[in-house]
């Protein structure tokens, strides 16, 4: 009896379509995961099902009655609790107060904080015994608030519970228990659908898992049927057809360092991180999404003021405390979220490209505009910026346009290193052919060196020379000429063979 | 399409900035018009640049605003006022109504102003305090500065006549002061438009990650626009001592609250960023007319501050409620 | 799980190192200093006074508090307590007793219509909180100085219940010797610990506590973060009535200028009483001992000889120290917690 089916389920951002065909079922009483690779719909699908997003097309039944939720709590309210990563626990209340949150019971206006205690006692003797219930969220670490995230879904009595990568925080012997009270939970009635990206967390745990790639549902394995067999699934999650590498152009990188960083560490997101960057080379930073990328990127432009390394620009030292120092060095940044990071929104496009000169020692006082302006017309003409003119918002242009500003600034830099965190990352496929193409350029020319991250591993797969593969903040792995193909690449992103 | 839609078309497609320049705009007519109507002799030539004359002292206070709003962070300066009075209760006994010790008075302003600016911007900058409660309680710190030097002693001396001629005095029918607007009206729109540290200074109102991350000392770059505003601040009591010809304890405390009302009705962004100075001065003018008007209407004190009040409250809904974040 | 002496003892200093206890430590080592420069200090009499000197402050902490809780702050609570004591003293007729019963009603009427424009503007209207209540303090203060231009006003001999139970010439002798035991300004203040106290156990107390801690969490966890907003302004009112009703019984009349120079007091007296000026943490209770804490520190100003001129002065130095040691450790409590992983 199928709890829940969705069927044919799209959904677009922008111009990105996340899901094309998006087909999924779950069962009363087993344990589905959900597998695939960065950007391949798993998580989109999930989030519709639990009402963060509304899908474009397609149909969602659950309990056999269509269904279409328009918040969280309305899928809530009909028995579907999804915990996420990013934590929603109220950092000021205790661990009991955060789980009876929304749904407190009480006699009258007043609170019934005993039953509440007892209920939150109950779950989390199950899930964590020995934590404290009377504890400020604020005060426990990451695993222990992932605990009393899935504590709270659970406190709502839901018939579908949607955890979403839940172990990423946790550590081995939280996450055994975890199962534990999950199977517990399965044995119940409760339908669970379960993501991790450690592939042997998910064969030990599931009854059955669906395989996403490139926004649709590529195949699914039940493991009392079908066998556990790791090859297969990551078989399924790469696709067997072979992309032929694109002929990289042929500028071997020189045996010259760029820049040598040795030990960088910072807070638990980067352990002891050790590479040499070679002059002309595209060093690639691969992974699983969330492995520590996108901070080793911005901790190398300088933004962590506490980080902790030895690096080495040009045979000199800097010291990354500062994205002054960074840049002063060659040392560029293309941050990841354009937004947020990257761009003033609002402001004009020739705002936005001199922008970095600000901070640079040694500008004159008053910007020189005519100068500032015709660097701005050399930089749009050699990436082919589509912009009207200089003087329109950056926000009313495309994506693929806005970002190549964002590495348009850097173009009158004398640039060493250039980071680039996920530059493709929302952009249609025309325009991220179009981007890598003009970085391209710029490295075969003026011999910059690139470190590059990116979400989607074809771009690896196509850009670098070499790939390093980050797991939990420390570089697990360095791939080399053929090596770097997407089948290896999920493989040791995943561990396989490992655990 | 007919007209209208066409007009609102473009109405809607002007930038933010000019459409609250707009508004502003028209809102100064409506008032003049609507106070013609109502009380005779509203709109003469005379009236109009008193208004003006005395917007221009909320208009230069409101620069301090805008420059301290423009970085972000909440940004905001309650002390101009008594910063003000406190240089002009200083520097009254300095001139002593000569000529001659001027520039040690205009050295003494800009020291008043350099303390009590490093003073907020650092607890604002740096040590991360709201600037609303850094900047009250240095209020409070300067008002008691002020209270102790007039225990002592009298507060004496009059002004430069140099002072008064261009605080005071006209020139013609113009009053001189607004001359002084007129100079630092485009000296500011070019500082802030076209010199690194403007720029830094809206970048860093608008995205202050962004700004960060492409170099921009952020803190440093927000302590600074402290500083100015306590420079600035420190100047005008000059030109208030100037203006009234002898220095008392509540000089400049009523100026506080109209500079920001100013400042936001002529575009500046609470949350940073944005911020035009014609748009201030606007803002000073609109509210000076709109004080005229409750008082000449005959509403009294009372009025004034109720009015001042719902007509603030009903523009922040106007301007922040196009940014409604959860 | 038995008592363990080991574990009562880390539990006993985990409590010690808490702030409010610190807050404590603080009050206790003010009223020795009071008491070491007034002689009479601990005098029925002395504290008697004492308290009703203190009284408005600790009211509008109280309330201020809340409102600070829940993730805003009130600039209008000064002019809008000259208001309610505008309101009050313009209803009340001094020849018809009744009268004081008509300007409570309109008085609180008029505090709930502040307490939801107030909160309208913050929790619905999404305008920052600082100038929100700043645009509507000028509408309080001139409303009040519509009712009274000139500090006057007429009110009813009773009222004098709400200062000092022995003023009221009409009391009879039981309630007289009630209120010479139980000061008037306790009362009320015990009154407003009441109504927080039984707040609290609701869910729109806890709520408030969750929205001023993180406004994105609980409004994911389906509260209604614009209701609660509202609730708090509304709650600050009635705090702000009660200290309105004990002004009018002190001084028998209203002044549009009363509560200038309560309302970064009340803010201070919150923040120095443990309340986060970012929301979601501090307790009620505790911004009541900040305001003993603030007005005992003005007192040993005023009793330790320093020239009133420098008054102002060093009470803006210490509103400074207070908030700035607060926040300091606010910032270092949270800069710890988001290291552990989030990297904020």
């Amino acid at each position: 009896m199928k709890l829940l089916e969705a069927s044919g389920i799209r959904k677009c951002f922008g111009g990105v379509v996340a899901l094309s065909n998006g087909n999924f079922s779950c069962q009363a009483g087993r344990i589905t995961g959900l597998l695939g690779a960065n950007g391949s719909g798993k998580s989109t699908l999930s989030k519709i099902i639990a009402g963060v997003y509304r899908a474009d097309a397609g149909e969602i039944r659950f309990l056999d009655r269509l269904v279409q939720y328009k918040n969280p709590n309305e899928a809530r309210k009909d028995g579907i609790a999804m915990v996420f990563q990013n934590l929603s626990l109220v950092p000021d209340l205790r661990v009991w107060q955060n789980i009876v949150l929304g749904a407190e019971t009480g006699r009258g206006p007043f609170l019934d904080d005993r039953q509440a205690k007892r209920a939150s006692q109950e779950i989390l003797d199950q899930l964590l015994p020995g934590l404290d219930i009377h504890k400020l969220a604020c005060e426990l670490n990451p695993g222990e608030m992932q605990i009393v995230e899935i504590a709270k879904a659970i406190s709502a009595d839901p018939k579908l519970l949607i955890l979403d990568e839940p172990t990423a925080a946790l550590e081995k012997a939280e996450v055994r228990s975890l199962f534990r009270f999950m199977r517990l939970l399965a044995a119940r009635g409760v339908a669970i659908n379960f993501t991790s990206h450690r592939l042997w967390e998910v064969m030990e745990i599931c009854d059955e898992v669906t395989i996403f790639r490139n926004g649709e549902n590529v195949g699914s394995m039940d493991f009392a049927v079908d066998g556990r067999d790791p090859e297969k699934i990551v078989s399924h999650i790469t696709g067997i057809a072979q992309k032929a590498s694109a002929a990289k152009a042929s500028r071997p990188p020189s045996d010259e360092v760029a820049l040598k960083v040795k030990g960088l560490c910072y807070a638990d997101a980067l352990r002891d991180v050790s590479f040499e960057l070679r002059k002309g080379e595209i060093l690639g930073i691969g992974g699983l999404a969330g492995q520590g990328q996108h901070e080793l990127l911005l901790a190398l432009a300088g933004s962590y003021p506490g980080v902790d390394c030895l690096a080495e620009a040009d045979g000199k030292r800097v010291r990354l405390n500062k994205p002054a120092n960074a840049i002063r060095n060659g040392i560029l940044l293309v941050p990841g979220d354009r937004a947020l990071e990257g761009l003033f929104m609002k402001r004009s496009v020739f705002t936005n490209m001199i922008f970095p000169k600000l901070g640079l020692a040694g500008q004159p006082f008053f910007t020189p505009r005519k100068k500032y302006r015709e660097e701005c017309e050399t930089a749009i003409d050699v990436l082919s910026i589509k912009a009207h003119t200089l003087d329109m918002p950056v926000q009313a242009l495309s994506g693929g346009n806005q970002q190549k500003i964002v590495v348009g600034r850097w173009l009158s830099f004398d640039a060493k290193v250039l980071l680039l965190a996920d530059p493709a990352k929302g952009v249609d496929v025309g325009a991220k052919r179009d981007l890598y193409r003009s970085i391209a350029d710029q490295v075969r020319e003026k011999r910059v060196s690139v470190i590059l991250y990116a979400s989607d591993i074809e771009e690896l797969v196509e850009c670098c020379d070499r790939l390093l593969v980050m797991y939990e903040g420390e570089v697990i792995a360095t791939l080399e000429g053929d090596d770097i193909n997407e089948q290896k690449i999920i493989s040791t992103s995943m561990r396989v063979g490992q655990e | 399409m007919n007209g209208t839609s066409v007009a609102l078309a473009g109405f809607r497609g002007a930038a933010d900035k000019q459409k609250k320049l707009i508004i502003a705009f028209f809102l100064i007519v409506f008032l003049f018009v609507f106070g013609q109507l109502t009380v005779s002799n509203f709109l003469s030539f005379g009236q109009v640049l008193l208004t003006i004359k005395l917007a221009s002292f909320i208009a230069l206070f409101g620069l301090c605003q805008m420059v301290v709003m423009a970085g972000g962070g909440d940004g905001l300066d309650l002390s101009v006022g008594y910063t003000a009075t406190l240089t002009a209760v200083l520097t009254a006994s300095i001139m002593n109504g000569q000529n001659a010790n001027l520039w040690i008075a205009i050295l003494v302003a800009l020291a008043i102003g350099l303390l009590v600016g490093a003073a907020n911007g650092f607890l604002a900058a740096y040590v991360k305090l709201p600037p609303l409660i850094v900047t009250m309680s240095m209020s409070l710190i300067v008002q008691g500065g002020i209270n102790v030097y007039t225990a002592g002693a009298n507060i004496t001396g009059k002004p430069s006549p140099v002072l008064q001629t261009i605080a005071a005095k006209s020139t013609g029918i113009v009053p001189n002061i607004v001359f002084v607007l007129l100079i630092v009206a485009p000296v500011v729109t070019v500082v802030l438009s076209r010199t690194r540290w403007g720029l830094a200074l809206f970048g860093t109102g608008t995205n202050a990650r962004a700004a960060f991350l492409g170099g921009v000392p952020v803190k440093r770059v927000r302590f600074a626009s402290f500083v100015i505003s306590g420079l600035l601040a420190s100047l005008i009591g000059l030109l208030l001592l100037g203006n009234m010809g002898i220095a008392f304890k509540d000089m400049g405390s009523n100026y506080v609250m109209p500079s920001i009302a100013a400042a936001v009705v002529g575009g500046v962004s609470m949350s940073g960023g944005e911020g035009n100075y014609f748009g201030v001065i606007l803002g000073a003018i609109f509210l000076q007319t709109l004080t005229n008007l409750l008082v000449a209407i005959g509403w009294g004190d009372a009025g004034k501050w109720l009015g001042f009040g719902i007509v603030l409250f009903t523009l922040l809904i106007v301007y922040v409620s196009d940014r409604r974040v959860r | 799980m038995g008592k363990d002496p080991k574990k009562a003892w880390a539990a006993t200093r985990k409590y010690l190192a808490k702030p409010e206890f610190s807050t404590l430590l603080i009050l206790v080592a003010m009223l020795a200093l009071a008491a070491f420069l007034q002689r009479n200090f601990f005098e029925a009499k002395s504290l008697n006074r004492t308290l009703n000197a203190f009284t408005p402050l600790i009211l509008l902490a109280m309330g201020q508090a809340v409102v600070i809780i829940s993730g805003g702050l009130d600039l209008s609570a000064g002019t809008a307590l000259s208001l309610l004591t505008c309101v009050l003293t313009s209803v009340m007729r001094t020849a018809n007793p009744v009268s004081g019963v008509y300007a409570i009603v309109a008085a609180f009427a008029v505090a709930i219509v502040i307490g939801v424009v107030n909160g309208i503007g913050m929790g619905y209207l999404r305008i920052p909180s600082v100038i929100a209540t700043f645009a509507t303090s000028f509408m309080w203060l001139g409303a009040a100085l519509f009712l009274r231009p000139t500090p006057g006003g007429q009110s009813v001999p009773w009222f004098k219940l709400f200062y000092d139970v022995k003023a009221y010439a009409g009391a009879p002798p039981a309630l007289k010797a009630f209120g010479s035991m139980v000061p008037s300004a306790l009362i009320l203040v015990l009154i407003g610990c009441l109504f927080w106290f039984v707040l609290s156990r609701t869910r729109t107390g806890r709520y408030i506590y969750a929205v001023g801690s993180n406004h994105t969490s609980a409004y994911e966890s389906g509260i209604n973060t614009a209701r609660i907003q509202l609730r708090a302004c509304v709650i600050n009112s009635v705090f702000i009535f009660l200290a309105a009703l004990f002004f009018v019984g002190q001084n028998q009349s209203g002044d549009a200028r009363m509560g200038d120079p309560l309302t970064l007091r009340a803010i201070a007296a919150a923040v120095v009483g443990g309340v986060a000026l970012s929301g979601g943490r501090g307790s009620v209770f505790f911004a009541l001992i900040g305001a003993l804490i603030l007005s005992l520190v003005n007192k040993i100003i005023f009793f330790a000889d320093i020239p009133y001129a420098y008054q102002t002065l060093v009470s803006g130095v210490i509103v400074i120290i207070a908030i700035a040691s607060s926040q300091a450790y606010t910032l270092y409590s949270r800069k710890s917690m988001n290291r552990r992983g989030r990297l904020a």
